[in-house]
């Protein structure tokens, strides 16, 4: 009996926490909606919601059409990662920039790769926002033509592309 | 030992362990449930229409069972969901952990504790959490501050207090 009134009563109080969690959603900015993106193959995977970074718009989602502008040589190849990570192999060329450190490392960043120059970010694939994250702080500060390579180091080296350490061949690429 | 255990103040410090725990680890994922959706996703075993909701409700019923627990309504039902949510974290852990997926717990914080090598930790800690969470689901004296009556139905709050 005592059980049952127990159980009645945490039941109660998980449909008020559940009520209060979806009325508190609905209003505050940094609410997410009902349902995500979590498929891989769809792009990157994120929340959705007005707070969240990806814009589909800006992403290079496939690892030839990178190539093709890596070839081309004219953009500027941009890691978000970590620097232990950029350490352990990078696309080559690629300029550390880690999103963390961003506020840091940006002076030096924007003193050698002009604003109207095309920049492509990338992170840890498709399971990672933080090419997005630092795509829209890139425009902030006013670079014009920032996009996502969405595959990011991982599609790059799965691929069979060159991937150099630090220390070997770009070392010198890096924003100190 | 005995004594100790059942004493009702050990009742109330658990029970207020229990309550600033969850409500404390509640916070920062009702701040940021995309983030905290993030990590629902790396624990890899929901299907992906739940994760948002999820990462919306699960933090609300933690600061619900937890804050109930601290203001002493319904202690014993608050303390049920608080036992539950902790076998459910308990089962989360043990399974990456067997698995070897490498995930971020985000129990406290986000990011950082991402390491499969900190998971025994979590586990031991949510065990003894749990223990904490028993000694306050089966006492059975009457509790300290308490807002809720318990032992008898005409007990009000103030002869409760």
């Amino acid at each position: 009996m005592r059980l049952k009134t127990d159980l009645t009563r945490a039941g109660a109080l998980l449909a008020a926490a559940v009520l209060a969690g979806l009325a508190f959603n609905a209003v505050s900015p940094a609410g997410i909606p009902p349902f995500g993106q979590w498929d891989t193959d769809q792009g990157v995977v994120n929340a959705g919601g007005q707070a969240g970074v990806v814009d589909v718009g800006r992403e290079i989602r496939t690892v030839s059409q990178a190539r093709a502008l890596f070839d081309a040589g004219a953009a500027v190849f941009v890691d978000a990662r970590p620097e232990d990570a950029y350490a352990e192999g990078h696309i080559p060329g690629a300029v550390s920039l880690p999103v963390n450190d961003f506020d840091e490392k940006i002076p030096t960043f924007w003193e050698r790769y002009p604003l109207e120059g095309e920049i492509v970010t990338y992170c840890s694939g498709r399971t990672c926002e933080d090419g997005h994250r630092l795509a829209r702080l890139l425009e902030e500060v006013g670079y014009e033509r920032v996009r996502v390579f969405i595959d990011g180091y991982p599609g790059w080296a799965e691929a069979g592309h060159p991937t150099p350490t630090a220390g070997k061949t770009d070392a010198e690429a890096a924003v100190r | 030992m005995k004594r100790i255990l059942c004493h009702p103040l050990m009742e109330l410090a658990f029970r207020w362990l229990l309550g600033l725990t969850f409500v404390y680890s509640s916070l920062h994922k009702i701040a940021d449930p995309a983030q905290f959706a993030k990590i629902v996703f790396g624990y890899a075993l929901f299907p992906p229409a739940a994760i948002n909701l999820i990462a919306i409700t699960v933090p609300f019923v933690e600061l619900t069972a937890g804050a109930a627990l601290l203001l002493g309504i319904w202690p014993r039902p608050a303390a049920l969901i608080v036992e539950a949510l902790l076998l459910l974290f308990v089962a989360i852990l043990s399974i990456n952990l067997i698995r070897g997926v490498e995930f971020d717990c985000g129990c406290f914080a986000f990011g950082g504790a991402g390491h499969i090598s900190a998971i025994p930790q979590f586990l031991a800690r949510d065990l003894l959490y749990f223990l904490a969470g028993l000694q306050v689901l089966l006492f059975s004296g009457r509790r300290r501050w308490c807002l809720t009556p318990l032992k008898g139905r005409n007990l009000s709050a103030a002869e409760a207090g």
